[in-house]
């Protein structure tokens, strides 16, 4: 016996077994203690409400909905609601992350200040003190009949107005996704391990890969068209009022700039910290090789930088997905707030907050899971290395 | 005949060089030719400016006075002098600075192709060639960071053979390895210089610069302060500085 209990191995999965049952235990007492508060209460327990309709709007929804939607479609139009803001708001980020990363890692001393002093002004600002000056600025914009016309585009204090494509639903989804496939297949081509050929030789695939997505996604909006209207519908000002068009509420556009700049912010720290991250001796290397400075930004420090970007990015957007709840603030149904109006409502408190904790966790484990993947697929072999 | 014709220009030939950090006199008034062919061993003590006047020599410093000229071509400013002197002249670091990302392969085609526009089969035929020559052509398909760091700084020195180079510098290309590695690559050094590589070698492997070089120079504060031949360097050294780094490096 106690030579088993000297087995490391043994012991470890004592010790684990341990672990699981107290967990269990500690969810099981709470449970039941729920439940007996809940019915000691009189209150419903369960998720049967999933089926009422709500009785209350949404402000800002990509799909249809009326007071007479159930709840659950609801959480669906929140889910989307918030993922459409994040996944926005990210790449909004990412690019304004990028412009001030390289900005501060440039050898030019007045980008460096720029960008020096964005991160430090707006990385200080609370988020939601930014949230609430967008919020005035973008609802301060001139009325209707005034509006400032930038392009196809019109700004107004009810929103901003931006072409629309006259698509029906689903083909607008699919084409969506199809132009997500023109990004990731030519990249995931051009980059895998799978094909064991070299880059120049895979230049057909990956052209291949790109046009045949966009065709695709041509295709999906030319089948999809809705009869008797132009493909894209210009927004114009008829009367007192706009028509045509998409309308992007003011809560919607407050919020994205709010992520975008804030998180840009905190990206363009991660960038530059990946690039310091790359061995001054890789650089010197590609030039006494004779690179040109382009060459070796492209072949050697970007994709050393990236990979050591990579798993801190993955934090930043998770934590930038979970800001996307400052919606409530000023009212942009996401997610939270669609949870949150829905305790108020019906009073079914934790089967809400369970519904939305699950939703959250989805969406970060799913970005988590991404970057896990793409890490794992670039990380450096070997463990032998000098800088 | 004129007379250029029967002198041939120089590998590298510097004139009143003067480098500073700031007000720090790093090199001071280097006066140095180094003809093709010939193998030239630097020594000295740490801080002495070996690593600062070999890595003038292609830009990854610049000189604040004095002219480098190197294959004939004049380093300043002009961009396309820098690239095309640069593509010549070959370095091997202290800390081998591989590529990480790209396998050893791809490490000694990537610059054959991008800067002499090799095609990739005719760059990879190349690149197994040296790959063979420093005697690794087996971790072709390995990373950097697989190897031993003897066998990174073999593929160190391949990747810089593949572009081709009339001039090799070494900045101390065995002093980051271990006692049984420092061997693979010094014989690797060796039969390099039996090719007829133009070399600049900062090393303190004396029994190398004993064996290969043509001179060797002796570096203290910023000023080459000996220049000779190795018999004399190592048996007749004129200088008070030399004599006592060499009872230093050779006394033990
Ligand atoms: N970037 C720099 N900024 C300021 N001073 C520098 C810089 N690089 C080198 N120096 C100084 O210049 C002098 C010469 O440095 P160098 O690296 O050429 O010495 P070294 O002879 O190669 O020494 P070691 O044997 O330690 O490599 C040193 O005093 C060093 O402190
Ligand atoms: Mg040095």
């Amino acid at each position: 016996m106690s030579n088993l209990w000297r087995n490391q191995k043994v012991r470890n999965l004592f010790l684990q077994g341990l672990f699981v049952a107290a967990v269990l235990l500690i969810v099981i007492g709470g449970w039941m203690n729920a439940q007996q508060t809940m019915q000691s209460q009189r209150m419903i327990s369960g998720f049967g409400f999933l089926h009422k309709s709500t009785g209350w709007d949404v402000n800002f929804s990509l799909l249809p909905a009326s007071a007479n939607d159930p709840y659950w479609w609801f959480f669906v139009i929140g889910i989307v609601n918030t993922l459409f803001l994040g996944v926005l708001g990210l790449m909004l980020a990412t690019f304004i992350g990028g412009l001030v990363g390289l900005a501060r890692t440039s050898s030019n001393a007045m980008l460096q200040l720029l960008g020096r002093t964005y991160v430090d002004f707006f990385r200080n600002i609370p988020l939601i003190l930014q949230v609430f000056f967008w919020y005035a600025f973008v609802t301060r914009l001139p009325s209707v009949r005034n509006a400032i016309e930038i392009g196809p585009m019109t700004l107004s204090s009810r929103g901003v107005y931006i072409p629309a494509l006259n698509v029906g639903g689903w083909y607008l989804f699919a084409a969506a996704l199809a132009l997500v496939a023109a990004v990731v297949l030519p990249l995931w081509t051009r980059t895998t391990r799978r094909i064991d050929k070299p880059r120049e030789e895979r230049r057909g695939m990956v052209l291949a890969a790109l046009f045949g997505s966009l065709a695709l996604v041509l295709a999906l909006l030319w089948l999809g068209r809705l009869p008797e209207t132009p493909l894209i519908d210009v927004p114009q000002l008829q009367g007192l009022n706009m028509r045509g068009g998409l309308r992007v509420s003011p809560e919607f556009s407050a919020l994205l700039i709010a992520i975008g700049i804030y998180g840009g912010a905190y990206i363009g720290e991660i960038v530059r910290g990946g690039f310091k991250a790359v061995g001054r001796g890789q650089t010197e290397a590609a030039h006494s090789l004779g690179l040109s400075p382009w060459q070796t930004f492209s072949r050697i420090s970007l994709p050393l930088a990236l990979r050591a970007m990579l798993p801190i990015l993955a934090n930043q957007y998770i934590w930038l997905i979970k800001a996307t709840t400052m919606g409530i603030a000023i009212g942009f149904t996401d997610f939270f707030m669609i949870v949150a109006v829905t305790i108020n409502q019906s009073g079914q408190t934790i089967e809400a907050i369970a519904i939305l904790m699950a939703g959250f966790l989805a969406i970060n484990l799913t970005i988590a899971a991404i970057f896990n993947r793409i890490n794992k697929a670039i990380a450096l072999k070997g463990n032998q290395l000098r800088s | 005949m004129t007379s250029t014709d029967q002198l041939p220009t120089p590998a590298v030939s510097i004139q009143g060089m003067q480098k500073f950090y700031g007000s720090f006199h790093a090199l001071k008034n280097i006066d140095l030719t180094v003809e093709k062919g010939e193998k030239l061993v630097i020594c000295g003590p740490s801080g002495s400016g070996k690593s600062t006047m070999i890595r003038c020599i292609n830009r990854l410093e610049e000189h604040d006075g004095g002219r480098i000229t190197v294959l004939g071509t004049e380093l300043n400013d002009d961009v396309g002098n820098i690239d095309g002197i640069r593509r010549e002249v070959g370095m091997v670091f202290q800390h081998f600075n591989l590529f990480p990302h790209m396998t050893v392969l791809e490490n000694c085609v990537l610059a054959p192709m991008l800067v002499r526009k090799i095609p990739r089969a005719q760059a990879e035929a190349a690149a197994m060639r040296y790959l063979e020559k420093v005697r690794i052509p087996e971790q072709a398909r390995k990373y950097p960071g697989q190897l031993s760091g003897g066998q990174q700084q073999r593929v160190a020195i391949a990747r810089s053979l593949c572009m081709e180079p009339e001039i090799l510098l070494f900045d101390e290309p065995t002093s980051a390895l271990d006692p049984e590695m420092i061997a693979e690559v010094l014989d690797v050094m060796v039969s390099l210089a039996s090719d007829g590589m133009t070399m600049i070698c900062v090393t303190h492997e004396m029994g190398f610069a004993r064996r290969v070089a043509d001179r060797v120079i002796f570096m203290d504060a910023g000023e080459i302060v000996e220049m000779a031949d190795p018999e004399t360097f190592f048996g007749d050294p004129k200088n008070e500085r030399t004599k006592k780094f060499l009872s230093q490096i050779l006394g033990h």
